[in-house]
Order: C-alpha cells, then structure tokens, then sequence
C-alpha cells in the first residue's frame, strides 16, 4: 500500500490528498518507506528533517479535514536540491565548504511552494556548488543511478533526478545552468524542465552563473512539471531579474493535440556522435508525435559555434569570482573536478565577456527568426551517448582527457541556456545498459505551454515516464528476506 | 611548460592571487588556447546592427504568442 503511494505522480498524489482519498501523512510515509529501502544505495538524500515533515503533514491533515483553503500542492512532501535556502536549515550547496550552512532567509520559490500546500522533508545531494554534468560528490559521495548503480545520475541537479526515480521523491526543484535539470531527468528516467530566463525567481538560490541560472521541477511527469511551474513562475520584485511576463495555467496547454505543430530535428552538432540507440530512441518518439498530428522536418541551427563560444565564456567568467575567496584561501576543499574547471575563468579578460554578453540579444533574434519560422519547437536527444558510468567520468582519479568526456554529457543541453530558452526532457527509452534515454524539446522564449503540450502529448501514448526502476523490487524483496 | 601556460598561471597569480589548484585545473587552462581560437573565428561574423542588443528584450521580441 506505501509502495503504491509512492508510485503516484505528484499531480495524483495531490489530487488524493484534496479528494480525501489518501492523508498527508500517508504519501510521507510512502515516501519514506522507499528513502530507507533505497537511499543507502542511491545516496540521492543528504539531510531529512522527519519530525518537522510529520508535523507538516498532520497540519495538512487537519486542514483538509476542517475544509480549509487547499492549494494545489496541498499535503505533498518534498525535497529539493540542497541548495534552495529556508531560512534556519541546512543548505550545504553539495560543499565541504557550506557543510554546516544555514541561511538567513529563504527562497521566493520555496514560499511560492509553500503557499500552495507543499512541505519539505530534506535536502538532496547535488554537483558540488553545482558544478558538474554527472553527480560526482567528494564531499557526501558520488550519487548513483537508481536504473543501474555504478553509472550516473546526470547532474548538477543529481539527487532530484535520483530520489525521483527511486520513489520518494514527488517533485524536486533542480537548477539548470547548462543542463543540469535535464540532464538527471534524461539519465534517471524522469521528466524535468528548464524554464525560459528570467521566468522564474532565482532569489535565495545559490548563484553559478547568474546569467544562464535557473529554477525548474523535476518530476514524474510533464503535467507535474506544468503544475509546479505555474505556482513557481512570475516577478518577484527580490530578483529585478525575473520577468513580468504573465503566468499562465500551463496544465490548460496540455490537451494532447499536436495537429499543425511544426517539430524541427537539428541536423548539426546534436547528433555529432551520437549513439545508435540514442538515435533510435529520439526517431521512435518523434514517431509518437507524429501519429499525434505533429509534422517532422530536419532543419540546421544557425549560430551553433557562436553560441557555445559565448556561452562557455559566460559560465565560466560568471562562476569565477564568486568563489575567488575560497579558490585563494582553501582550494583544496573544492573536488579537483570543480576547482579545475573553475581556474581558466580568471585568465580569461572582462572584453571577451562583455562581448559574449552584448551578443546574446542579437543571436536570439537571429536564431529564432530563422529556426522559429520553419518550425515550433525543436527535438533532440538530451544526451547523445548511452549513458557513462561514475568512474569513466571521474576527473579527480581519472586519466588526463576524462575531462572531455565528462563535458560531453552536457553538450546537446549547454546551447539553451545562452540562448534563454525553454527546454524540457523526457524519457523515451532504455540504452543497452538498462539506463534511460531523455529526449529533448526546446521552444521559444516563454513557450513553455508549447513544449509542456508536445511533451504531455508523447506521455499520453507512451509509459517510459512511468517505469519504475529495478532496485525499488530488489529492495523489497531483501526486506521481505526473499531472492531475486 | 609551455609559453603560453605559463603565461596563463602568472596572469590569473598576478590578477587574482589565485594558485593552480591541480593537474585538471592546468590542463584546462592550457585549453584556452583553444576558447581563444574559436573567439577568433567569430571576429567578422557578428556585428551591432540588430539593436537594442539587451538580452532581455530580445526575449520579449521573440516570445511565444499564440
């Protein structure tokens, strides 16, 4: 029964919850059951907070029972990527250096979840300040895949892809700053979505590159993601940087309807080594949406040597001074993969980032008026390989070169975030190896409700989104002291 | 070591006090050669006429509308 809790989708746990159909407290329960089966494991939790959480949800309990006002989220526990502040609890930013870090004040977007009913059990285990495309972490160790351990979680988002995946977890936030909301959805199974810049207040989130930082969910499915979104999404005069763009409901977008919609399939750089199965995956669903109404067209993206040019110049100039105290005084507290990729970002001079900045506007334009003209939205692999395992990617014990194949990971996701783009990912597949495939679907500047429809759609008709990872029946089955 | 890296290395001691932490860290610094170069291919190809240049209303002008 907790197991099968476990197995909703945030948007059917929280409609149990407000229909009476099941307690608060009994999704935690679910939630926990399968944190204890499966997180010495998978190492997705770093910190929980159980009897604040079961006090949450005996609040939720009783409100429902007295008939109170119910959010949309009303009684659904959650734990997000350790690096959302709440004012008084740990946010350890997956560091050595913020291992005992409590912030002062708490993010936009926690209280934006809150005020629509969710609550928050712990904190997942991340990319080091994140800063990695895998889920390595010298400080609270490396996360694993819960479709098949010794490979990765994706990352930097790496905890919410995995605890997801393992079924305690409805929803978790991840951040994305060249792929690392994408890229632990596309390795883990799960759906995740990066929002349109400036969509979604990035105030108490620890900061990476704040031109390419964002805030998104990462859950079960693309209606979870549209839900969260739309609570989550709009200005928030404590980021000047956010957008006043109305906010939509983005679950009213998801009618399955994809007659007229015009998909484009990059024909450069995207599939540039990409594996076969990876391929083979990406051309099954995009005849998927094509039985939907959607036509297919192959189209080259202009810009593309331009654009991950800037945008690497942007990153690494942005996440630079930001830890120059700590790179100065204590180097050595950073995991070699992290204060390694971080040292050429001093070398590199303020003309070159100006440049990559002034160029950005104009390349948007560019870019959306020759791609965005022939087609609505555009379909890649999230990532073009099967999927690596942990030590293949590993730089800090890893021969010289690990380095290249470690960036590989993040090379088809990286491009929207110069370009401010919204992009989700979905799973399409499994690889040889038994690890998820993700396909990517990137649209216009706030067309979120665009590609929550075609990826709505592709899980109407197809159940990737909802398989459920061996270790979940291996766990039970050694507590219920059987063999496989 | 390489002229340029060792230009690299007392460049960023020199500027920001910061030391190279390891072997990846140097290595990828030695990499800039080849950020450098790709900068250098796009000298010509992109020029200020598409104003305003703000990211932000390029957002805006490029929007979902329907």
């Amino acid at each position: 029964m907790m197991t099968d809790l476990a197995d909703l989708s945030m948007t059917e746990a929280a409609e149990a919850v407000a229909q009476g159909k099941s307690s608060s407290l009994e999704l935690l329960q679910a939630c926990l059951a399968n944190l204890d089966a499966t997180n010495p494991q998978v190492n997705a939790m770093i910190w929980e907070d159980r009897e604040q959480a079961i006090a949450e949800a005996r609040a939720a309990d009783e409100k429902t029972a007295m008939g109170g006002t119910i959010g949309p989220l009303h009684g659904v526990p959650m734990a997000h990527k350790d690096m959302y502040y709440q004012a008084g609890r740990l946010a350890t930013c997956g560091s050595a250096l913020r291992k005992d870090w409590r912030p002062a004040v708490t993010a936009t977007v926690i209280e934006r979840l809150a005020k629509a009913g969710a609550y928050v059990f712990g904190g997942l285990n991340m990319a080091e300040f994140a800063q990695n495309p895998t889920g390595h972490n010298k400080t609270f160790g490396d996360c694993h895949n819960p479709w098949n351990l010794p490979y990765i979680t994706g990352g930097s988002s790496s905890g919410s892809g995995a605890s997801v995946a393992a079924r305690f977890n409805y929803m978790a936030l991840g951040s994305d700053t060249g792929g690392s909301i994408r890229l632990p959805a596309a390795a883990c199974g799960v759906t995740g979505l990066k929002p349109t810049q400036t969509r979604v207040s990035r105030y108490g989130v620890m900061p990476l590159s704040f031109s390419h930082d964002n805030v998104g969910p990462l859950a079960r499915s693309a209606r979870d993601c549209a839900r969260v979104l739309t609570v989550i999404a709009g200005y928030d005069p404590q980021d000047p940087t956010s957008s006043r763009e109305p906010v939509p409901d983005y679950e009213s977008f998801m009618d399955g309807d994809l007659r007229g919609t015009r998909i484009g399939v990059p024909t450069n750089i995207f599939l540039d080594g990409a594996d076969a199965p990876v391929v083979t995956a990406m051309e099954a669903a995009l005849a998927v949406l094509a039985a939907r109404g959607a036509t297919i067209s192959r189209i080259t993206l202009p810009l593309m040597d331009a654009v991950a040019t800037y945008g690497g110049i942007v990153s690494r100039c942005e996440a630079a001074p930001i830890h120059a105290e700590w790179m100065r005084h204590d180097p050595q507290a950073y995991g070699a993969h992290i204060s390694g990729r971080m040292y050429p970002g001093y070398a590199l001079p303020a003309a070159y980032y100006i440049e990559a900045l002034a160029r950005r506007g104009p390349i948007l334009r560019r870019f959306a008026k020759e791609v965005f003209s022939q087609v609505d939205v555009i379909v890649t692999p999230t990532i073009k390989t099967c999927l690596p395992t942990l030590a293949e990617t590993d730089i800090d014990h890893g021969p010289p070169g690990t380095e290249h194949k470690f960036m590989a990971v993040s090379s088809n996701t990286r491009p929207f975030n110069y370009l401010g783009l919204p992009a989700i990912s979905i799973p399409c597949g499994f690889d040889p190896n038994g690890c998820p495939i993700g396909l990517q679907i990137a649209g216009r500047p706030f067309g979120e409700g665009r590609v929550l429809k075609v990826a709505g759609a592709y899980q109407l008709d197809t159940d990737f989104h909802a398989a459920r990872p061996p270790i979940l029946e291996n766990t039970i089955r050694e507590k219920k002291g059987t063999t496989a | 070591m390489a002229e340029f890296e060792t230009f690299i290395e007392a460049s960023i001691r020199q500027w920001h006090g910061v030391e190279p932490p390891n072997d990846p860290g140097r290595r990828l610094a030695a990499d800039l050669a080849g950020t450098i170069a790709a900068f250098e291919k796009l000298r010509g190809t992109l020029v200020f006429e598409d104003e305003p240049a703000s990211f932000e209303a390029a957002l805006q002008a490029t929007k979902e509308t329907a």
